[in-house]
């Protein structure tokens, strides 16, 4: 291939930090939403490890109640906010929708770059609720009302940060959607496009659809705070259930957002590393719209014992259990994507296999919890916190960490230590069960959430997770320093290492600035391992 | 499907939900690890290019849809069960407020745990004075929210005699963890008697000095008599000590007089000491003058 | 690769754009919906209250604005720049007129002592404190998206007379046309539900 300065040596006319923050290539502001990622990431798991120290015995051991009260806050509204839901698209989405499609860009470059501004600027406005005010926000991720209105402490804050990072998510969302449909390559039709695409723009339509409602719910926490409307408050007439249902209504669908994409991840390493084709490319792209429509009407299972009438409960665990259902549809497709392949576990495929157990695991203790009997014993116990953790970070998060290999050499044109990886990847894995799996039991047994003091019956399991949180952690550290490492001191990648067959490797690694040196014409669907042709079907 | 008490309700539906699940996980693991090891690239360098079925597409559509609505049925049958209460139960209100529970008896008594007979169901009748609150009984599988104006409810049938945990399940605050109380389970015979005695004693026995109505009031979910901090200041040596308040944005120093003490305790939002959280609630309108005297008595008391 | 100006892209970014604005009213049409239906009394005796001729006038002064939205729009894609500068401007002028009247509206509810969390208000019925309570922040949100479009319009009449937007360039000024008539779409449906609830 003709060498072509990469986009990291075409800095425009700017230099430097500016060259980053200014910079309207998807790629360099792909690159730059990783790097804010991490950041806040490693915020949000301070937290959370300083919530497990403090859980490992009863009593006092390290904060106040009210301190840990405001960890499992900001970690909940760092995690969601600042890491999860922006995170695959944000970072991996940006940088390798364009390339995915043959295009030289997003729809919308300057819109691109003004959604991390905004993304930036309610990541602060996060933080600095912690120091400024009348202490930090105390109410949970979800901002129940009328708690919410009554405490003294930064919610106003922490809610307007949410408000604009719900912002900065429509903005990506309307760009992800037209570029979808305004700039794919020659040849490049709907059928043809990569599974990742089809994940993202089955989420891009779940965040401009849903966050609206998220953004006109916090107001209104905001407005009762500052003017007292009372559209919560029993005491004028309203309801708190109702902000239940608003809250929901958004954050139902907004655990889509964190997984479509990491599916979409998961969908595009499977036939890399087993050099076929994937089965079913059409029930896959078709169950990531499904997902995104069905998933707008189970918001209620979240409510099941708030007070709601007994037969929206009922409806809405019926369709809670629909849901379930193209989530199979996947998994299914995955592993049978691996049937007569000729595999080989790296790194990413690693991860992969393992999202598959973990987000299996934890969606079908989403079954336990979407069912009515069951779920008013578990409901508000640490058995939503190990479902969420395992839906989230096994899930979003391992896929997150399996795209960020499987792309890093395309990214940095450098390839890592495959060894440092698997052993990142022990670590984390064993971790990982010794941290969340006992919750299920603590759970069971009846541990409420949310607890900063519990009965000595819980000690023994609690202990066991606290440690299981430092081998996990030991893993993570492992993993970013050897991609970090890498960055440097990698050997060279080359333009396709893994015999990939998406667009995105038909260029040079890293990339030029206008992505192809000729602009890609497709004549043949995503993921063409034709070596023998027999097609069944 | 004939369910006998609410325990026994959401076991079933749980060991059903789970065997199932741990079926399905196991065959998904299992096949992928058996794909991954029999069609690795040292033993099968030559891919096969599937590009799909519909029969298997259509199969694992429908077995996972019958197996959800099996799934979905069983559940909701349980939690039919559990939202009807038997006619003869034992009918009790239960108030939740920032970080207690008191509980009325329909012969006007309060207490402060649930104390109710064994082998008769209960039905609680659940209320909040402020924020939410969720009460919860994980011995008896239970749960049902408290909304303020709103009244919830839930039924369980205790059986055995014994003491079972009763948690808060809904954040509401800083003493969120602290809102625990027990549910007591008497024989018939023990529960007859004891609603008779004294039917409208409201406040208990004084347990090693401390009268009872401190720990019904909930004043000690946040204060300790003995220096440890909590949630607020001690009581210990708390009388005519020197105290920083913060009135209005501006700190200052005050002595906590009888007079300070009585404000303290009926409009805790006038001065809040320096370094606790403004989370007290005002007690104007729930204590009477006698009350009042006697829990600021006690607290002089406590002086060193 | 070179990027030309896509204007269908424009369009489908503003079209998706104005569909999370009617989902952001959406839910508070959506809270007005369940107050009304269970204080549909208090509601009739509350919109009583408030001045409909106010509303009325409002309602012409806004779809006069619209019009002449239209038709700004309409002059620069035959290229007349100054018919197309004055229709703008006329917007601009109708839509200040707008804001006038509400805020007269406002403060005369204030003057009362009629505004959220007042005593007077907390004095009367529940479903009154509620319709008060959407009265304010409907039309006050609204009345935001009036000022956030009116930057626009003012935005767009500056490049109008600098010549970026002219007749081969127009997707901006025919997007801020779109917001514009988006605004006032909401308030034809804000003042039926608050001013002529029978
Ligand atoms: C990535 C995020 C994510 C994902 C994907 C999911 C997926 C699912 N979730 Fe989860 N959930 C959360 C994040 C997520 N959840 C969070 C954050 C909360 C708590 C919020 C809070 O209160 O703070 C929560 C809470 C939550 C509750 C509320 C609990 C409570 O508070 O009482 C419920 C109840 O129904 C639920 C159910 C489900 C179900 C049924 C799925 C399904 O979509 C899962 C589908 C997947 C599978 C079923 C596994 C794979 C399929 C097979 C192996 C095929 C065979 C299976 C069949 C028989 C169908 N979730
Ligand atoms: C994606 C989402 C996500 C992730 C990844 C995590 C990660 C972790 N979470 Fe969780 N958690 C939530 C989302 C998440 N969490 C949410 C939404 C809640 C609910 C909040 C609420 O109730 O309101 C919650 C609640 C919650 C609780 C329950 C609190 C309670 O109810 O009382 C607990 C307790 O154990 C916990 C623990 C942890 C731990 C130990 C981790 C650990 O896995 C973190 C470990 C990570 C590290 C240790 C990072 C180490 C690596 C680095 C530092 C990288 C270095 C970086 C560079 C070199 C660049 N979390
Ligand atoms: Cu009361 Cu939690
Ligand atoms: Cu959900």
């Amino acid at each position: 291939m003709p060498e072509q300065p990469d986009f990291y040596t075409t800095t425009g006319n700017k230099s430097g930090l500016w060259s980053w923050i200014f910079s309207t290539d998807h790629k360099r502001i792909g690159v730059l939403y990783l790097f804010s990622l991490l950041v806040f990431f490693s915020i949000g798991a301070a937290f959370g490890l300083l919530m497990r120290l403090e859980l490992i015995a009863p009593g006092k051991t390290i904060v106040e109640a009210a301190t840990y009260n405001a960890f499992f806050t900001l970690h909940g509204v760092i995690m969601i906010f600042l890491f999860i839901i922006p995170g695959i698209p944000v970072s991996l989405g940006n940088f390798f929708l364009p390339l995915q499609i043959g295009a030289g860009d997003l729809a919308f470059p300057r819109i691109n770059l003004l959604s991390w501004w905004l993304y930036m600027a309610g990541g602060l406005m996060a933080l600095m609720s912690l120091f400024l005010g009348s202490g930090p926000p105390d109410t949970g991720w979800t901002f129940y009302a009328p708690y919410s209105i009554r405490t003294g402490t930064n919610v106003t804050m922490a809610v307007s940060a949410a408000f604009v990072l719900g912002f900065s998510s429509i903005l990506t969302g309307l760009n992800f959607v037209t570029t979808i449909h305004r700039m794919r390559a020659p040849g490049m039709t709907w059928f043809r496009m990569p599974l990742f695409v089809w994940s993202l723009y089955a989420t891009a339509w779940v965040q401009i659809l849903a966050t609206p409602i998220l953004g006109i719910t916090l107001l209104l926490v905001v407005t009762e705070r500052l003017f007292g409307v009372g559209f919560f408050d029993p005491a004028k007439g309203g309801d708190p259930i109702l902000y239940q249902h608003l809250f929901w209504i958004y954050s139902h669908p907004a655990v889509y957002i964190m997984v479509l994409p990491a599916m979409g991840v998961i969908t595009e390493i499977i036939p890399v590393f087993s050099r076929r084709t994937i089965f079913g490319y059409k029930a896959i792209a078709f169950s990531s719209m499904a997902i995104a429509s069905v998933g707008y009407f189970v918001w209620g299972h979240h409510m099941f014992t708030s007070g709601m009438s007994d037969t929206s409960r009922a409806v809405f665990s019926f369709l809670t259990f629909i849901v379930a259902i193209p989530s199979g549809v996947k998994v299914f497709n995955w592993v049978a994507s691996l049937y007569k392949g000729s595999i080989r576990v790296d790194a990413p495929l690693l991860f992969s296999l393992s999202f598959i157990f973990l987000f299996s695991l934890g969606g079908l203790t989403g079954l336990i919890m979407g069912s009515l009997a069951t779920n008013v014993h578990i409901h508000g116990t640490h058995f939503i916190v190990a479902h969420f953790h395992y839906v989230m970070f096994g899930g979003a998060g391992f896929a997150f960490i399996a795209g960020l290999h499987y792309w890093f050499p395309k990214m940095t044109g450098r390839m890592y230590s495959e060894r440092r990886a698997k052993t990142g990847w022990a670590f984390l894995f064993t971790g990982f069960q010794l941290l969340y799996f006992p919750l299920f039991i603590l759970g069971w047994q009846g541990m409420p959430r949310r607890y900063y003091d519990y009965l000595p019956d819980f000690h023994p399991l609690n202990a066991a997770s606290t440690v299981g949180s430092w081998i996990l952690a030991a893993g993570l550290i492992i993993i970013f320093f050897n991609l970090l490492r890498s960055i440097r001191n990698g050997g060279q990648a080359g333009p396709n290492p893994w015999g990939g067959t998406t667009l995105e490797w038909r260029t040079s690694s890293p990339p030029p600035a206008e992505n192809f040196e000729v602009a890609p014409v497709v004549t043949e669907g995503p993921y063409a391992y034709h070596h023998k042709k027999d097609r069944i079907l | 499907m004939n369910f006998q008490s609410s325990t026994q309700a959401v076991d079933s539906v749980f060991i059903f939900i789970v065997a199932i699940s741990v079926a399905l996980l196991t065959g998904i693991v299992a096949t992928m690890v058996y794909f991954v090891v029999r069609y690795s690239r040292e033993r099968n360098p030559d891919p096969e290019n599937i590009e799909g079925n519909l029969l298997l597409e259509i199969v694992w559509v429908v077995i996972p849809l019958i197996i959800v609505l099996a799934m979905f049925f069983y559940g909701w049958r349980g939690f039919r069960f559990m939202r009807t209460a038997p006619a003869n139960a034992l009918l009790v209100k239960a108030y939740a407020s920032m970080w207690r529970w008191d509980f009325e008896y329909d012969n006007g008594r309060k207490t402060d745990r649930l104390i109710v007979p064994s082998g008769r169901p209960v039905k609680l009748v659940i209320t909040s004075r402020d924020v939410l609150h969720s009460l919860f009984i994980p011995a008896f599988r239970v749960k049902e929210d408290a909304v303020p104006g709103m009244l919830t409810h839930l039924w369980f049938l205790p059986d055995g005699t014994g003491d079972y945990d009763l948690f808060c399940s809904e954040y509401c605050g800083t003493g969120h963890s602290e809102m625990i109380t027990k549910v007591q389970v008497m024989t018939a015979e023990d529960f007859r008697k004891w609603r008779l005695e004294a039917p409208h004693e409201k406040t208990g026995e004084d347990v090693d000095g401390v009268p009872a109505l401190l720990r019904k009031k909930g004043c000690l979910a946040c204060h300790s008599i003995d220096g440890t901090r909590k949630i607020g200041p001690t009581f210990k040596g708390l009388f005519m000590s020197r105290v920083i308040v913060v009135t209005g944005g501006k700190e200052h120093e005050v002595t906590a007089n009888e007079q300070y003490l009585r404000r303290s305790v009926m409009e805790p939002e006038a001065d809040i000491v320096k370094g606790f959280p403004p989370v007290m609630p005002r007690e104007k309108d729930n204590l009477t003058e006698e009350e009042l005297s006697s829990i600021v008595g006690f607290i002089k008391g406590l002086r060193e | 690769m070179s990027r030309g100006q896509d204007t269908a892209g424009s369009r489908i970014g503003m079209w998706l754009f104005l569909f999370t604005e009617i989902l952001l009213f959406g839910g508070l049409f959506m809270l007005y919906s369940v107050f009304r239906s269970k204080y549909a009394v208090e509601f009739h005796r509350a919109a009583e209250d408030l001045s409909r001729t106010a509303g009325t006038i409002n309602t012409l002064v806004l779809l006069t604005s619209s019009l002449s939205m239209a038709l700004a729009v309409a002059a620069i894609r035959r290229g007349k720049k100054n018919g197309s500068l004055i229709f703008q401007g006329l917007t601009i002028l109708l839509g200040c007129v707008f804001l006038v009247i509400k805020y007269m509206e406002w403060s005369a509810k204030i003057g009362q002592g009629i505004y959220p969390d007042s005593p007077a208000l907390l004095g009367l019925s529940h479903g009154e404190i509620l319709f008060y309570g959407l009265y304010f922040v409907m039309t006050g949100l609204h009345g935001l998206h009036v000022v956030i479009g009116l930057w626009a319009l003012i935005f767009m009449l500056a490049s109008t007379l600098r010549g970026t937007i002219s007749g081969a360039r127009f997707v901006r000024l025919e997007n801020s046309g779109l917001y514009w008539h988006f605004v006032d779409t909401v308030w034809v449906y804000l003042f039926p539900l608050f001013y002529l609830i029978t």
